[in-house]
C-alpha cells in the first residue's frame, strides 16, 4: 500500500505521521490518532458529524484524504477547549439546551465556529445557513439555533470579533 | 395558648410528638407556629396555612384555641416547590459531549482490533442454494468467516418472536438479510473477504406489498401464511351509532417507509475475555438487559457472562431496541478471542435497519350535527416486512391510538400486519400511532368543515376526561389533558391571529398560500396489560459525600438520565453536582427495563423515588443509634438527619454512611417499580394506562408553482404531567415536531421490487436547520397522581399530530388534501390541478 509522510498542525501542535494515501482525514483522526471527537454519520459528505477546520475552513474530513492537510493547520472539537476552559460556543450549547444524544455535536459546534468567525453578528437565517449542512435528528435545530445566537453574543461582550480564538 | 395542628403530605414528618397541639406564646403567629413545629425556609415559601378552615397569611397572629391545617399543595406551585424537578437544569452529559470526550460504543478501540464486515444478500427472496466461504477464508489478513453453521445456539433474534436469522443457511427474505460475517485486520480486508464470499441464489418471487401478499396465490412467505397478527377490538354497536350520525366522513390513507436516521449509525466492539469466560459487548441499544438474552440465546451461553454495555447511543427513536450488530459481535468475538469492531455504514442502516411499517388505513367517523362524535370504524393493514420482531404490538398501538383522545360511544377496530419481502417494519418513535393520527386527525378536520365548527371546539366537545370510559372501552384512570393541550393551542399566538397572518404572508409572498392547521393525539406510555413493566435502580450514599444512582436505562440523547438525577436531589434534598449516574450496563447496573414507550422518567422516576424513601427511613435509624435519639423525634431534611426538638443533634448522610460502612452495612438501597396498569385487559398488551396528550399547529406556505411546502411556524402543546426537565421537554417537542415534518414531507424510503431506492442522505432527506421551522413549545402540565412529581412521560408524541396538522394547514391553504405520505411537491401539484377542475 502506498504510504505518504505528512506534516500539519493539529490542535496546535505540531504532527508528523505515515498514512495510507488513500486514507481519508477523518480516519486519520480516529483510527490512527485517536481523536474520536470528530464523529462519522455517513462517511460520504452528507451529515457534517465529521466536520473541523482546516485553515480556519470548515470541511467535512471524510471528504478529505489525509496527505491533502500536509503543511496545513487542523483544529478538531478537542482542539476548542483552552487549559480546560470551554469555548463560549460549546458554553452556549450547554447553557441552551442544543445537546441531546450529542453525536452530531462536535460537527455543529466546528460549524458554528466557522459561521462566527466569519460573521460575528449573524441574523437568525445566516446561523441556519451556517449550519445547513450538519444534520441533528434529536434536537429540530431550534436549541443550536439559539446557542448560536448566544455564542455570538457572549463572544461580542468578551470584546471579540473577528476570529473567535 | 394552644393551638390545634394538622400536617398533610411531606410536612406530616413535622407533626408534634403524640400529639395534636402545640403551645406558643401568646400573640404568636403563623409563622413562628410553623418555625416552632420545624419548618424550614423553604418549607415555608410553599406551605399553604388555613386557620380554622380560612386561608391565611403567615404573619396573622393566632388566639388561643386556633386550629392550623397545614397543606404542601401537591403539584401546585412547582416553582417554589422544588429546586431542580420542573426546571432547565443543564444535562449531566452535556460537557463531555460538546467536547468530545464521550465515548459511543463506535468511538472505542482497542489494541489488536479487528474489522469485521456483514456479506448481505443480493436479492429480495431468494433461495441459498450454495455458500462458499473458502476464497474469503484465504485472504491474507482475514481471521475469521462465519456462516449459519458456526451458531451455537438460536439463529435467529427479535423481540416478540426470534424468526429473524442472525445468519441465513437456506433463504434470504429481504436485502438487509445477513448470510456471513467476517473479521479481519482492517476494514478494507473484511470488505474485500466478503467480496469473496461466493454465494449461489435460485431467486424466488418476490412479495412487495401487502395486498399481493394476502392474495391466494401469493408465495407463502411463512409456515403461518403471510398474515403476522391480526387483531381486533370493539365497544358497543359502530353500526348504530353510525346510523345515529347526522353526518358521516370517509378516508382512506397511506404512509411510506421512514428510517430512524439516527446520525450514529449501529456499531459496537465485542471483546471475548477468555480466562474469565466473559463476553463484553459495547453497543447502540436501547435495553442492554433483552441484548444480553439475545445474544445469549443465539450463542447457548449462560447470560451471565454476557456483559452488554449500551450507553450512552448517538440516537435510536425505537431504532436500537432490536438487535443489530450484537450477536454479530458475539459471535467473532468468541471466535477470534480478539477484540472486534463491527460498525454499519448509512447505507446498511438504511437498508438493515427496521422501519416505520407503511400502512394503509380507513375510517369511518360519524357525528351529530352538534358535533359529537357517535362511532368510529377503523381499518389497518400494516407491511411489517419478512421478519416480525415487535411488529405486533405496533399494530395494537395503531389501533389503539386510531380513534384520538376523544371520546364515542360505539367503536370497532381491526387491523392486520402482513409480511412482505421490503424492509422490516419495527420499532419508531410512536409505535404505530403516526400511521393512524395522518389519518384520523384529517377526518376530523373534515367533519369539522362540513358541520361549520371551529376544528379545536369539535376537539374540544369530543375530549376525553378523566374517568370516562374511552373510545376503546377502558378507564381514564390518570391524568387526562386532552382539554387543556386543546385550549393552550387555541390561545396560542399562531392560532389566536392565524387569519391576520396569513393574510400578511399571502401579501408579502404572492404565488405562494398560508394556511394553518392543528391536530391532537393521545400517546401511550409505558408497555401495557400484562408485560413486565418495572424499573429496579441502585443507590449509594458515600462517605465521601457522593451519592451514586444505579440504573440500566440507556441514555439515548433524550437526558433521562439528567432526569433522574434532578428527581434524585429532589427527594434526598440535596445538591444535584453530587450524583453520580450510571448506566445502561448489565454487570454494573440493575435491569430498568427498556427505554422505549415514552416510559422512563415514569417508571424510573417513581423507582427512584422509592430508593430514595427507602435511603431516608434507614437513615434515621442509623441516626437514631448515632445521635443517641428516639428515631420518632428525628426527621430527614436536607441530606441530613436532625431531632425535631434539640438543634444541636444532627448527622448528614454522608456521616451516617461512613458510620454504616465501619459497621459493614453500607447505606445503599434498592428502588423498585412497576408501573400500573389498565381496569381493563384486550390482550396482547392493550390497553395502557398511561397516556400523553399533545396539540399541534402548523403554519405552512404552498407554493402554486412548484408544488413546495414550507413549515414556517408550529406550536406545540404536551401535557406530560409534569415536566421534570424544561429544557428536556422543548426538546423533545422540537426534535419531534422536526421529525414529523420530515415524515410529512421529504423521507420515503422508496422501495421499488423489494430494492432500497434511497439509500444514502443524499437520497433519503431529513430536515436540516434550513428546513426547520420557528417552534414554540407550551407545556401543559395536569399531574398524575401515580407519577414521579405529577410526571408521565413525553418522548413520542412530539412528532406525531404535527404530520396531519401540516396536511390540514396545507388544507387550510390551499383547499386540497392529500391522502398518502409524504406530501410532494408533485403530488400538490396534481391536487391543485384536480381542485382548479
Ligand atoms: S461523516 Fe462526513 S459528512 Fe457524514
Ligand atoms: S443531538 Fe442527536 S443528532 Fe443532534
Amino acid at each position: 500500500m502506498k504510504t505518504v509522510n505528512i506534516e500539519f498542525t493539529l490542535n496546535g501542535a505540531k504532527t508528523k505521521v505515515t498514512v495510507p494515501a488513500n486514507m481519508t482525514l477523518v480516519h486519520l483522526l480516529r483510527k490512527e490518532l485517536g481523536l474520536t471527537g470528530t464523529k462519522i454519520g455517513c462517511d460520504k459528505g452528507e451529515c457534517g458529524a465529521c466536520a473541523v477546520l482546516i485553515n480556519g475552513k470548515s470541511m467535512n474530513s471524510c471528504l478529505v484524504l489525509a496527505a491533502q492537510v500536509d503543511g496545513k493547520e487542523v483544529t478538531t472539537i478537542e482542539g476548542l477547549e483552552n487549559e480546560g476552559k470551554l469555548h463560549p460556543i460549546q458554553e452556549a450549547f450547554i447553557e441552551e439546551g442544543a445537546i441531546q444524544c450529542g453525536y452530531c455535536t462536535p460537527g455543529m459546534v466546528i460549524s458554528a465556529k466557522f459561521l462566527l468567525d466569519r460573521n460575528p453578528d449573524p441574523t437568525d437565517d445566516e446561523i441556519k445557513t451556517g449550519i445547513s449542512g450538519n444534520l441533528c435528528r434529536c434536537t429540530g435545530y431550534t436549541k443550536i439555533v439559539n446557542a448560536v445566537r448566544a455564542a455570538a453574543q457572549k463572544l461580542k461582550n468578551a470584546g471579540g470579533g473577528g476570529e473567535t480564538r | 395558648m394552644e393551638i390545634g395542628v394538622k400536617l398533610y403530605g411531606e410536612f406530616k414528618k413535622y407533626a408534634p410528638k403524640d400529639d395534636d397541639r402545640i403551645s406558643l406564646d401568646n400573640g404568636g403567629t403563623v409563622a413562628q407556629a410553623l418555625r416552632s413545629l420545624g419548618l424550614n425556609d423553604r418549607d415555608l415559601s410553599y406551605a399553604m396555612v388555613l386557620v380554622n378552615n380560612i386561608r391565611v397569611k403567615f404573619d396573622r397572629h393566632l388566639q388561643d384555641g386556633d386550629r392550623m391545617d397545614i397543606f404542601q399543595p401537591i403539584g401546585g406551585g412547582a416553582e417554589k416547590l422544588y429546586r431542580y424537578v420542573g426546571k432547565p437544569v443543564p444535562r449531566i452529559d452535556a460537557r463531555d459531549k460538546v467536547t468530545g470526550r464521550t465515548k459511543y460504543s463506535t468511538d472505542l478501540s482497542f489494541p489488536g482490533m479487528l474489522w469485521a464486515k456483514v456479506k448481505r444478500s443480493e436479492y429480495p427472496h431468494a433461495n441459498i442454494l450454495k455458500l462458499d466461504v473458502e476464497k474469503a477464508r484465504k485472504l491474507p489478513g482475514v481471521e475469521a468467516v462465519l456462516t449459519a453453521d458456526d451458531i451455537p445456539g438460536h439463529n435467529g433474534f427479535g423481540i416478540i418472536t426470534p424468526n429473524w436469522p442472525v445468519l441465513c443457511r437456506d433463504r434470504v427474505m429481504y436485502m438487509g438479510d445477513a448470510i456471513a460475517l467476517v473479521a479481519a485486520v482492517d476494514e478494507e480486508t473484511a470488505e474485500r473477504a466478503c467480496e469473496l464470499i461466493e454465494v449461489e441464489y435460485e431467486e424466488l418471487p418476490v412479495v412487495t406489498s401487502p395486498e399481493e401478499a394476502m392474495r391466494e396465490d401469493a408465495p407463502q412467505l411463512h409456515e403461518k401464511g403471510n398474515i403476522m397478527h391480526t387483531m381486533e377490538l370493539r365497544k358497543g354497536d359502530v353500526e348504530k351509532g353510525l346510523e345515529e350520525a347526522d353526518v358521516i366522513t370517509e378516508g382512506e390513507y397511506s404512509t411510506q417507509f421512514m428510517d430512524h436516521a439516527f446520525i450514529e449509525p449501529p456499531g459496537g466492539v465485542g471483546i471475548y475475555d477468555e480466562e474469565e469466560g466473559i463476553l463484553t459487548i459495547w453497543c447502540g441499544s436501547q435495553y442492554a438487559f433483552r441484548d444480553q438474552l439475545q445474544i445469549a440465546r443465539a450463542m447457548n451461553w449462560d447470560p451471565r457472562k454476557i456483559r452488554v454495555i449500551g450507553s450512552p447511543t448517538g440516537g435510536a427513536f425505537g431504532g436500537k431496541d432490536e438487535i443489530t450488530v450484537q450477536i454479530h459481535l458475539a459471535l467473532l468475538a468468541y471466535h477470534t478471542k480478539k477484540p472486534v469492531k463491527l460498525w454499519w455504514t448509512r447505507e446498511e442502516t438504511l437498508i438493515v435497519n427496521s422501519k416505520r411499517h407503511p400502512m394503509k388505513t380507513k375510517f369511518k367517523i360519524g357525528a351529530t350535527k352538534d358535533g359529537r362524535f357517535t362511532a368510529i370504524d377503523v381499518d389497518v393493514t400494516a407491511d411489517t416486512g419478512p421478519h416480525d420482531t415487535i411488529g405486533a404490538p405496533i399494530l395494537n398501538l395503531a389501533l389503539e391510538s386510531s380513534p384520538g383522545p376523544y371520546q364515542y360511544p360505539h367503536s370497532h377496530f381491526k387491523g392486520r400486519s402482513v409480511y412482505t419481502n421490503n424492509a422490516i417494519g419495527g420499532e419508531f418513535r410512536g409505535f404505530g400511532a403516526p400511521q393512524v393520527v395522518w389519518g384520523v386527525e384529517q377526518e376530523i378536520a373534515k367533519l369539522a368543515g362540513k358541520l361549520g365548527i371551529d376544528p379545536i371546539e369539535i376537539r374540544k366537545r369530543n375530549a376525553l376526561k378523566l374517568g370516562d370510559i374511552s373510545s376503546l372501552g377502558h378507564t381514564m384512570q390518570t391524568s387526562v389533558g386532552v382539554t387543556e393541550t386543546l385550549e393552550a393551542a387555541e390561545n396560542s399566538d399562531l392560532w389566536r391571529n392565524r387569519e391576520k397572518i396569513i393574510r400578511e404572508l399571502n401579501k408579502k409572498h404572492p404565488g405562494k398560500l398560508h394556511g394553518v392547521g392543528m391536530a391532537s393525539e393521545w400517546h401511550a406510555v409505558g408497555l401495557g396489560v400484562g408485560i413486565p413493566d418495572f424499573a429496579n435502580i441502585d443507590l449509594e450514599i458515600h462517605p465521601d459525600g457522593k451519592i451514586v444512582l444505579k440504573t440500566g436505562a440507556i441514555e439515548i440523547g433524550q437526558g433521562n438520565i439528567t432526569a433522574y438525577a434532578q428527581m434524585l436531589a429532589e427527594a434526598l434534598e440535596i445538591d444535584m453536582e453530587r450524583i453520580e449516574v450510571a448506566h445502561g450496563d448489565t454487570f454494573k447496573t440493575p435491569d430498568s427495563g427498556s427505554v422505549t414507550a415514552s416510559r422512563s422518567v415514569l417508571v424510573n422516576g417513581n423507582a427512584i423515588i422509592d430508593g430514595a424513601d427507602k435511603i431516608k427511613k434507614r437513615a434515621i435509624l442509623e441516626a437514631a443509634t448515632i445521635l443517641v435519639e428516639d428515631p420518632n423525634n428525628l426527621v430527614y431534611e436536607e441530606g441530613a438527619v436532625r431531632s425535631k426538638s434539640d438543634a444541636e443533634k444532627i448527622v448528614s448522610i454522608e456521616n451516617i454512611a461512613e458510620v454504616c460502612c465501619r459497621r459493614n452495612k453500607p447505606l445503599q438501597d434498592v428502588g423498585a417499580n412497576i408501573m400500573a396498569i389498565s381496569d381493563k385487559d384486550f390482550g396482547d398488551g392493550l390497553p395502557h394506562n398511561y397516556y400523553t396528550f399533545i396539540t399541534q399547529v402548523a403554519l405552512v406556505g404552498v407554493d402554486l408553482k412548484t408544488g413546495q411546502v414550507d413549515v414556517l411556524r408550529a406550536v406545540s402543546a404536551p401535557e406530560m404531567g409534569k415536566a421534570i426537565n424544561i429544557h428536556g421537554v422543548e426538546g423533545q417537542c422540537e426534535g419531534g415536531v422536526v421529525m414529523g415534518q420530515g415524515y410529512a414531507l421529504y423521507e420515503d424510503l422508496k422501495m421499488e421490487k423489494g430494492q432500497v431506492l434511497t439509500s444514502n442522505f443524499t437520497t433519503y432527506i431529513i430536515p436540516t436547520a434550513v428546513d426547520a421551522p420557528d417552534i414554540e413549545t407550551i407545556i401543559v402540565e395536569v399531574p398524575e397522581k401515580t407519577g414521579p412529581y405529577g410526571a408521565k412521560g413525553v418522548g413520542e408524541a412530539p412528532t406525531v399530530p404535527i404530520t396531519p396538522a401540516i396536511m390540514n394547514a396545507v388544507n387550510n391553504a390551499a383547499g386540497i388534501r392529500i391522502n398518502d405520505l409524504p406530501i410532494t411537491p408533485e403530488k400538490v401539484i396534481n391536487a391543485l390541478k384536480a381542485e382548479k377542475r
